[in-house]
């Protein structure tokens, strides 16, 4: 096993190097503002390399088959938000550390805790009742609209924790389950109707399910939550034609998205102002356009190569330390700095893709490629949203945002798809790598 | 303690003269690793596969390859912003307001000059500390040609449309591209923009600004045969040093924002018989009209339209004969309003729709266009006159009732009788080509017109201003309006003979064309024969 899992440990190594340079970078640029250096500030950079370090050794231990990239990839995009984030906090006393000290940990060994427990093939017992993550999530919904309090438009609960991130794991946990336990009543199209089977969807098997949809959709935008509906939604559509091999529901998907949308539009004054800061940023440059067009700034300001990591004026940018982490990376990576980014979250997606596509259970491949359609609808609703290509939804950046709950969903999430990455028990019980690894070799 | 203190030599290590190549160093070195995380990454893909979990299901290529260009578009529109947002002007105009960045390019913009035809700088950009001002050397003179850029209250004129140019983003040619690409790279945090030649006249600009100081008012000159605009006043006008919120209100009547040269719309009075006599040549004209005395009325229900010499004597109490039988030339330089009225009623509505049409009534006509902004002029406005509506026709025959023009319009029209016909587009901007805009009248029949408006300077209402210097060809205007005294109206062309420059003059509530506004245009027209600009 150690010998199996070495390119995680070289490519864990480079992360390492990576995010050491960066941190001299953000060091040195403290110092030259005048900052008094001690020993204590090379803390962050030694709670990040323990981590790594436990991430490895943990998964050599428990003996992990699964994946190597997945690992790497998280660690590169939480090393580059742990640098943002300290680099921000850094000029501005001790409390965002918090990132640095507990949640960038917690979110590792949540992620080891959930990989570990759902491993050969244990996650697949998350199944058994769907119907009970759907009750868990609409019970928490409640719960939040109950408890929380109201700021930038949107509920909090107490303490600005976001309860409602879970939703990303409970929904899905349930959409995998009950599509993959109706994918036949599901797939049944044009009964009993003589009509063209492209033309009815089974609305008998479908009505839970859309009941459902109708609660969630009630709750979420009672808080202001459209960002976390879209996300949620895609992932249906995904998980449903995904599951019946019934590309209708897309059609369908789209046609009831236009409406919604439309309906948003008309009737919620914040949506609007939204699309307007999207659309005519320069209409009211001081007003609904500050927050994209100074984050805009910075980037432009960050150029090709970028200022240096440490030497930007990311304060300027309103909520730069979470929604706004991108355009931070803009102004001080540049643009090669942002591509970089995007590359890692595409390799991301691919190997959630190529997990999904692999793994045996449809129920193991429908909840890989909702977690990772979820976390690329959270990628581009939020980087779409800071570049001005899409109007902003106020949604984290995975991995990389500040937010002790987006992180650690991040890492919960992360962790079910290495679980099901790992597979299944093989049946025979001796020597099940061998054989397993020269099929696939002979296959490919 | 222990001979080196990790932090303290750390800080040694900032604190010296080698930390910002160090620091780049670092960057470098930064990227570098990144790249090699990337590759190193591909190279291990085969070690990485997922062997265990035997062959591939179900492939979702289609749906990683949708999310790859989905989030390309979204690098490349990033680009466009990140990269060459200073082919924004609207988003640079923001930085330079807004952003407290103090490495943000946008601040260290030097803006090229503007420059007038001889190289006279207009406007330049100066620094002062960590700030770039714009300084305007002849204040309001220029205000509305060339505009103005502040921090506060943004562009307007040339500075606006000529924004990119200005900021050195017109990549136009390869060297302007390789200049780009060089900044990109090296991060110049002194980028200089590029100068803008007009085709103005500031000698002359700045007589016809002090003729026309403490009037309301309008001067255009232009080049007749390649469309050159000289000079282009318009009074009262704002100093672009000092803008300030007070300026923007719009309840001042004096509105000096407005530019009344190119947007000014104005009863063009007699000066707009040069249209109808330009329709009555084209249709052939010969032969004469009567013109009583008494005047000459469509319907017995109207007022009649008599001519201003019976006005005249009937102030001083005689008795005017009128002028009997006119020919088209003679009725032009008498400027008969009883001959042009009866002209026009002769014609028609289509006729004289169609005329206008050809004069380009009803546009508007860019003088510099870029692909982030115009410098434009309106000609002039004229609503759809009902064909029953006859007394409307004869009034608008004369340049009265619901005819309006702009200056620069008036400029245009006679510039195109100057140039056999042929109307160059005005342009402001000395590299832009000459190009025409569109024939507003048959050569023969310009060539007849221009020798008509001639004799109104030599023999007609604008004898005033015939004697030395060029000789003028011209007409004057004298427009009623409902705000009080009329409007004095000159327009014309120099030298006569071989047209090198046409001027139109407005000055509000003047009085008598022949009056104000033709000395103001024959003292411009001789200062630029001085000058040697009607060559």
């Amino acid at each position: 096993m150690w010998e199996l899992r070495r390119p995680e440990r070289q490519l864990l190594a480079g992360c390492l190097l990576l995010v050491a340079l960066g941190f001299l970078m953000v060091l040195g640029s403290g110092q030259a503002a005048g900052r008094r250096l001690g020993l204590l500030d090379l803390l962050p950079l030694l709670t990040y390399a323990a981590s790594l370090l436990v991430i490895h050794l943990t998964l050599v231990l428990f003996q992990f088959r699964g994946d190597q990239m997945l690992p790497v990839v998280a660690a590169f995009l939480s090393g580059l938000g742990l640098l943002a984030q300290y680099r921000l906090g850094a000029f501005e006393g001790a409390d965002r550390w918090a990132n640095v000290r507990f949640i960038f940990p917690g979110g590792v060994l949540v992620m080891l805790a959930v990989c570990i427990a759902g491993m050969r093939g244990r996650y697949r017992r998350l199944a058994a009742w769907p119907w009970v993550w759907a009750g868990l999530s609409l019970v928490l919904l409640a719960g939040v609209l109950i408890t929380g309090q109201r700021f930038r438009g949107a509920v909090y609960a107490l303490g600005f924790i976001t309860p409602t991130e879970l939703l990303k794991i409970t929904v899905l946990l349930f959409l995998a389950g009950l599509i993959d336990r109706d994918a036949k009543a599901l797939g049944n199209w044009g009964h009993p109707w003589p009509v063209p089977p492209w033309l009815i969807p089974p609305f008998g098997a479908l009505l839970p399910l859309l009941g459902f949809w109708a609660l969630l959709a009630g709750l979420l935008l009672l808080q202001r939550d459209l960002g976390m509906f879209i996300i949620l939604s895609v992932a249906l559509l995904v998980l449903l034609v995904a599951g019946t091999a019934r590309w209708g529901y897309l059609v369908y998907g789209i046609l009831a998205a236009t409406g919604v949308g439309y309906l948003m539009l008309t009737l919620f004054a914040h949506g609007q102002r939204r699309i307007q800061a999207w659309q005519a940023p320069f209409d009211d440059p001081t007003g609904t356009g500050w927050q994209i067009l100074q984050g805009l700034s910075g980037m432009y300001s960050g150029g090709l190569w970028g200022e240096g990591f440490g030497r930007g004026n990311p304060e300027y940018t309103p909520i730069a330390e979470s929604d706004f982490i991108y355009s931070v990376i803009g102004e001080e990576l540049g643009f090669f700095g942002c591509a970089a980014v995007v590359v890692f979250y595409l390799i991301l997606f691919a190997r959630g893709l190529r997990i999904a596509g692999r793994t045996g259970p449809p129920f193991g491949m429908l909840l890989g490629l909702g977690l990772t359609t979820v976390t690329a609808t959270q990628t581009f609703l939020n980087i779409g949203g800071v570049t001005k290509f899409i109007p902003l939804t106020g949604i984290t950046l995975p991995f990389i945002s500040q937010g002790g709950s987006s992180l650690l969903v991040a890492f919960f999430t992360l962790g079910l798809i290495l679980a099901i990455s790992d597979g299944e028990v093989a049946k025979t019980r001796p020597q099940q790598d061998k054989p397993k690894r020269r099929r696939g070799r002979a296959d490919a | 303690m222990t001979p080196p203190d990790p932090p303290q030599l750390f800080g040694a290590i900032v604190g010296s003269d080698a930390w910002p190549i160090l620091r780049i160093g670092l960057q470098g070195a930064f990227f570098l690793t990144l790249v090699y995380l990337i590759k190193l990454g591909f190279d291990l893909r085969g070690l990485t596969e997922l062997r265990h979990l035997g062959r591939s299901k179900r492939s979702f290529r289609i749906f990683f390859i949708a999310l790859t260009i989905l989030f390309s578009c979204v690098l490349l529109y990033q680009a466009t912003w990140q990269l060459t947002g200073l082919f924004r002007p609207q988003f640079l105009a923001f930085m330079q307001t807004y952003d407290r960045r103090q490495f943000n390019p946008a601040h260290r913009i030097r803006r090229g000059r503007i420059l007038d035809r001889r190289g006279e700088v207009l406007a330049f950009s100066e620094r002062r500390g960590d700030q770039v001002f714009r300084r305007y050397p002849y204040g309001p003179a220029f205000a509305h040609v060339v505009g103005y850029s502040d921090a506060k209250f943004g562009t307007s004129g040339l500075e606006a449309a000529a924004n990119a140019h200005l900021n050195g983003a017109t990549v136009d040619s390869l060297p302007a591209w390789g200049e780009l690409g060089h900044r990109l790279l090296t991060r110049d945090r002194n980028p200089r923009g590029q100068d803008l030649a007009l085709t103005l006249d500031t000698e002359l600009q700045l007589l016809a600004a002090q003729r026309l100081d403490g009037k309301r008012g309008a001067v255009v000159l232009l080049d007749p045969r390649d469309g050159a605009v000289r000079v282009l006043v318009s009074t009262p006008a704002f100093d672009p040093n000092r803008i300030s919120a007070g300026l923007f209100r719009t309840s001042q009547p004096e509105t000096p924002l407005l530019n009344r040269a190119t947007q000014g719309l104005y009863p063009p009075g007699s000066t707009f018989k040069i249209l109808t006599a330009a329709l009555a040549v084209e249709k052939g004209f010969k032969g004469t009209l009567p013109c009583p005395a008494d005047g000459y009325a469509t319907s017995s229900r109207y007022r009649k339209i008599r001519d201003h010499e019976y006005y005249a004597a009937r102030r001083s109490g005689r008795v005017w004969k009128g002028h009997g039988n006119l020919g088209l030339a003679t009725a032009l330089a008498k400027s008969s309003n009883v001959f042009f009225a009866q002209l026009g009623v002769g014609y028609g509505h289509a006729a004289f729709s169609r005329n206008l049409e050809r004069f380009r009534f009803n546009r508007r006509i860019d003088l510099y266009r870029s692909p982030y902004g115009a410098w434009t002029m309106n000609t002039g406005r004229i609503p759809e006159i009902a064909t029953s509506d006859q007394y409307g026709l004869a009034q608008a025959s004369i340049g009265q009732g619901k005819i309006l023009v702009t200056p620069a319009h008036m400029a245009l029209i006679v510039a195109a009788v100057a140039n056999r016909g042929l109307a160059m587009g005005p342009r402001l901007v000395a590299t832009d080509p000459p190009v025409r805009l569109a024939r507003f009248m048959s050569a023969a029949g310009a060539r007849r017109l221009a020798g008509m408006l001639r004799k109104v300077v030599t023999q007609g209402t604008g004898r005033s201003i015939d004697g030395e210097g060029p000789p003028i060809a011209g007409k004057t205007g004298t427009a009623q309006n409902p705000q009080g005294a009329a409007h004095s109206w000159f327009v014309g062309f120099a030298p006569a003979n071989r047209p090198a420059l046409a001027v139109a003059v407005m000055v509000e509530h003047g009085g008598y064309g022949s009056k104000t506004a033709a000395p103001i245009a024959r003292d411009l027209l001789v200062r630029a024969h001085a000058l040697g600009a009607l060559q």
